[in-house]
């Protein structure tokens, strides 16, 4: 059962990717690692937080980082750049239900001024979503970056038909 | 050493490369390292400095040592991912097969020319991957098969608006609020309606300028950033407003 949920949760989140992808018009030859790539990302941050009882923003971190890891060994086969992979790939994982939460108790703290109890639960609600919505989104982008500091040489000749030649210690 | 001739149209012609690059959606120091890469292959020293709308671009000989700047507009272009590894490969190309200027405009002229993404593919793609996202948020199969015909309808309004050129906000507002009104259709039904509304407008969260911003911010191209921030910010809340219009009709039936 824990298999299947997993295999589902990876599944959904490598079609959410090629979709959200889609519109900002990658290569056709960066689909199937871009769909990997999200799969083991989405999966690995469901797996972290619901058996590991990691919380959202460190698990979207370590998600984060495998994807930017993934998108350094998997750009070299169809020269692309690792933005190019792993952007799509962390589409999925943008916390969009606290977003919405974060606008919907916008709204009903509007409605209910006249109403300092309920308001001020409203106000707490919403400083509650929109710091786990930011925070998780700054957790995946600097994630999937982090590897380009460590590898950078690699990283920046990704899309360089001629391999490079390794730097050796004289 | 290079004529003042050379010189200008080397320029010219990293101007428009680096001007196409940022208005395609990539990341500052891409756009920079990629435009420096092009300039040495022609033996010239480029140094940028980019804002949101423009770049500022100086030329040096590195020989002769005489400078040329300029200052160009940023196009706004829709974020294109394959035109970021083609222009990207573009410059690695040009040093390693050590090309002239010509060959590299000839070649930057057929990449701008590819076509995009059938629009169609990208409508039922991204109709396919709101639902899935429902189903990953927890919706059950009525909500996420609601988010689908939802999204298909507010993503189609969409590409209708961007062909007749609205304003860019405008359109978001319109599409947020046409998807999750047509996912209001959820609360007559008995499943996760809450769900499906919620996610209906995702498909115009503007994900990539968000990432690049955080990118840049980390990189070092703080304002650069920040700006891109500001503007994914203001897609965020033109996304708040239209839903917040449909969940003001229905929000009886949600709380």
């Amino acid at each position: 059962m824990i298999v299947t949920d997993i295999l589902l949760d990876g599944l959904l989140a490598a079609v959410a990717a090629i979709g959200f992808g889609a519109i900002s018009d990658p290569p056709m030859r960066a689909f199937p690692r871009i769909a990997l790539l999200a799969a083991v990302g989405h999966a690995l941050r469901f797996c972290m937080m619901h058996y590991g009882g990691a919380d959202i923003a460190s698990a979207s971190l370590c998600a984060a980082v495998v994807i930017g890891l993934g998108s350094l060994w998997l750009g070299r086969g169809v020269r692309c750049p690792m933005t190019v992979l792993y952007i799509p790939a962390l589409l999925p994982m943008i916390p969009g239900i606290y977003a919405y939460k974060t606008v919907f108790s916008l709204i009903l703290f509007m409605q209910s001024l006249g109403d300092p109890g309920q308001s001020m639960q409203y106000m707490q609600l919403f400083f509650l979503n929109a710091t786990v919505s930011l925070s998780v989104i700054f957790m995946l982008a600097a994630g999937a970056t982090f590897p380009i500091f460590i590898f950078n040489r690699r990283a920046f000749s990704l899309t360089r038909r001629k391999i490079p030649p390794v730097r050796r210690k004289q | 050493m290079k004529t003042q001739r050379e010189l200008h149209d080397t320029l010219d012609f990293i101007a428009t490369y680096a001007s196409y690059l940022l208005g395609s959606g990539v990341h500052t120091s891409r756009v920079f390292r990629n435009s420096q890469r092009l300039g040495a292959s022609q033996g010239i020293d480029i140094q940028l400095s980019s804002s949101l709308k423009n770049i500022i671009l100086t030329a040096r000989d590195t020989e002769g040592g005489e400078a040329l700047t300029r200052v160009v507009g940023i196009p706004a272009l829709p974020i294109s991912f394959e035109r970021n590894s083609d222009l990207s490969a573009l410059s690695w190309d040009a040093v390693d097969e050590k090309l002239s200027l010509d060959e590299i405009r000839q070649r930057f002229d057929r990449l701008i020319d590819k076509p995009r993404m059938d629009p169609i593919f990208v409508l039922l793609t991204v109709g396919l991957a709101n639902a899935s996202f429902c189903g990953l948020f927890g919706g059950d199969l009525t909500a996420s098969a609601i988010v689908f015909t939802a999204t298909l309808v507010g993503f189609a309004a969409k590409q209708r608006m961007q062909a007749h050129g609205l304003n860019h906000y405008l359109i978001v507002i319109a599409a947020a609020f046409i998807a999750s009104l047509c996912a209001s259709a959820a609360l007559r039904f008995d499943c996760t309606a809450q769900i499906a509304l919620a996610t209906s407008p995702l498909f115009l969260v503007p994900g990539v300028p968000l990432i690049n911003g955080v990118i840049d911010i980390v990189e070092g191209h703080v304002l650069v950033g920040v700006s891109r921030l500001i503007n994914a910010l203001l897609l965020i809340v033109c996304i708040a407003i239209g839903l917040g219009a449909t969940l003001l009709m229905v929000k009886d039936s949600l709380l």
